[in-house]
């Protein structure tokens, strides 16, 4: 799922305060933690508490999108709700807002949150951790299912680097070590010869930016 | 846990000068907080232990049990008031646990109007109070809504009200009242999901206190038996796919609006834990406070803490029970992370005061009004 952040209230605010009336609009797909009616309508209410207190009277509305970064359901969903709608404010990662403003060209769109990385909800701990680099040529295969591209600040395609400690990153004393973590793993399952090959510089290639798959 | 000063009431007291040590009271408490002292024989009540149930208080035989709040005599005394203001014969005894509004009432038991009496725990009600109050307000019927045994807040309240009712019904029978003169029905008031709405989040499943919620085929479902009313999911919920029958959440809004237009300024608002603190029925509160009594604080939902503001509420005090007394588990503590994060949202507007959250326990029946006139002071001193 793809984790974000809100922005503060007065940047966001500071955003919308040229119009009188604007969209907020929720995301009920991977955003985590959910940003679906409950937030948007939450959120509609501190912009217009906090619009008060400047001396601004905003009429926010709000609704949700099964998954903004869909430009069928986001315009579906979207479309009936913008009669009158001077701009949109969306509770989605970059993915929502940019799928707005592509499917909604005349509205200036905004985003209330910032987009930090793909990363998996570890409820127990109530926290949010980054995961998967997106790096589009996977080699969890070699590597126990932990991803080195992603969870080992260097990035290392051939680890450990030498400077973990106690199993924690020499970058990050909060963190795992990742390749201490594969290591045991691997040794566990009794594949640790796997890390015998050295693994080539990756195929920038492979994904040339911006990526597009079709179907 | 609070520290009482020595001065401080309780809401339960053993009097040693009645008491006649048959342990009555320490076989029906269900939260073990009378025990018998094995060399003195004395009674003696752990307070730290006590949910303030009232059923000791219901039970001893000697009238040993002396209860600040919802005692006979006030009880009685309430009744009597409230006949007049009614204007009815038939008297419906409710826990507050349970008790939906006057017109499911009404419909629960087939009846146009009744003198209400609403209770936390209709098993703190002794046996005398019912006889008095058949022989002066309910001559036309009686009729007590408990939880049904399973949601009793209090584990044994609705069960040994059940025995209660089967004794005092024999012995109105013999005297002539008929049959089942004080008639018992059971009630609760559960979860209600919308599976339309539901966006497989897990929230519900991953907090419910009670492991009453769980998704099937990729949509919440609930296992009602199992759901204890604490709302916790319905606050929780980001699809607002979740309500509280009783506690809708347009309900609650609705009272919020209606209880703000009311208000004298600067207005202070309390979402309270209904477990936390015991007020009498017809408690007069000053002009500029008013409360909404909740199943649990949980069931506070940020939304509603912005509405109020948005609509002139200067001051929200939030009260919930303590960690170790929460009737709903993991209530309280969920609660007061959800108060704190949203503490931390308001501080960017500068509202951030006129939210607070405090623990108070009915066993200390004075400890919620202290901690309200605290936060009223500091509302009416600057932050309105």
């Amino acid at each position: 799922m793809i984790v974000t952040s809100q922005k503060p209230l007065d940047e966001i605010l500071s955003f919308i305060s040229p119009y009188n009336v604007v969209l907020l609009a929720g995301c009920d797909g991977c955003t985590q933690p959910p940003r679906g009616l409950r937030e948007a309508k939450t959120l509609g209410q501190l912009l217009e508490l906090g619009g008060k207190l400047r001396g601004k009277d905003f009429k926010v509305r709000v609704t949700t999108s099964p998954k903004q970064c869909d430009s069928y359901l986001t315009l579906t969903t979207l479309e009936p709700q913008i009669e009158d709608v001077e701009a949109i404010l969306s509770l989605a990662c970059g993915l929502g807002v940019q799928t707005i403003a592509q499917v909604l060209p005349d509205l200036p769109v905004f985003p209330a949150q910032d987009t930090l990385f793909i990363g998996a909800e570890m409820r127990e701990e109530g926290s949010f951790e980054e995961r998967c680099a997106a790096c589009g040529h996977c080699i969890l295969d070699l590597t126990a299912g932990i991803c080195p591209i992603a969870r080992c600040p260097k990035g290392l395609l051939n680890g450990p680097c030498g400077g973990s400690v106690n199993g924690k990153c020499e970058v990050d004393s909060e963190k795992d070590c990742a390749w201490d973590l594969i290591v045991r793993r691997l040794e566990k399952s009794g594949r640790l010869s796997l890390l015998e090959e050295i693994q080539p510089p990756r195929d920038f290639w492979r994904v040339p930016r911006p990526g597009r798959v079709r179907e | 846990m609070e520290t009482p000063s020595s001065q401080q009431r309780v809401a339960i007291q053993i009097n040693e000068d009645y008491c006649g040590r048959c342990s009555i009271c320490s076989s029906v408490c269900p939260f073990e907080a009378i025990t018998r002292d094995a060399e003195t024989g004395k009674m003696l009540l752990d307070i730290e232990k006590c949910q303030t149930c009232g059923i000791c208080y219901s039970s001893c035989p000697a009238g040993a049990i002396d209860a600040i709040q919802y005692d006979a005599d006030s009880l009685i005394r309430y009744l009597e008031r409230a006949k007049q203001q009614y204007k009815s014969d038939s008297l419906v005894i409710m826990c507050k646990g349970c008790a939906p509004d006057f017109e499911d009432v009404q419909k629960i038991f087939g009846i146009s109007d009744f003198v209400p009496l609403s209770v936390p725990c209709v098993g703190r009600i002794p046996m005398d109070v019912l006889l008095k109050a058949i022989s002066s307000v309910g001559t036309n019927g009686i009729h007590i809504l408990a939880c049904d045994v399973d949601y009793c807040r209090f584990e044994r309240g609705s069960s040994i009200t059940g025995q209660k009712v089967m004794a005092l019904n024999l012995l109105l029978e013999k005297l002539g009242y008929g049959k089942e003169a004080i008639e018992l029905k059971r009630h609760s008031l559960k979860v209600k999901a919308d599976r339309n709405k539901c966006i497989s989040c897990g929230n519900c499943a991953f907090h419910c206190p009670f492991s009453a919620a769980k998704l099937v085929s990729g949509a919440a479902e609930f296992d009602l038996d199992l759901c204890r009313g604490c709302g916790l999911c319905v606050a929780l919920c980001p699809a607002m796919a979740l309500e509280l029958e009783n506690w809708e959440g347009a309900r609650i809004s609705a009272s919020i609006a209606r209880l703000s237009s009311e208000m004298a300024e600067p207005k202070i608002l309390v979402l309270r834990c209904q477990w936390s603190a015991f007020p009498f029925p017809n408690e007069e509160l000053d002009a500029n406070v008013r409360v909404i009594d909740l199943p649990c604080a949980s069931r506070v939902e940020p939304l509603h803490v912005l509405e109020a503001f948005r609509m002139g509420i200067s001051g929200i005090l939030i009260a919930a029970c303590h960690e170790a007394d929460c009737k709903s588990k993991t209530g309280s503590k969920e609660a007061q992370r959800l108060t704190t994060a949203l503490k931390k949202t308001l501080g960017q507007i500068g509202f951030e005061e006129r939210l607070h959250f405090c623990s108070v326990a009915p066993r200390y029946p004075e400890a919620f009004y202290e901690e309200l006139q605290q936060f009223r002071e500091k509302i009416e001193s600057g932050y309105s």
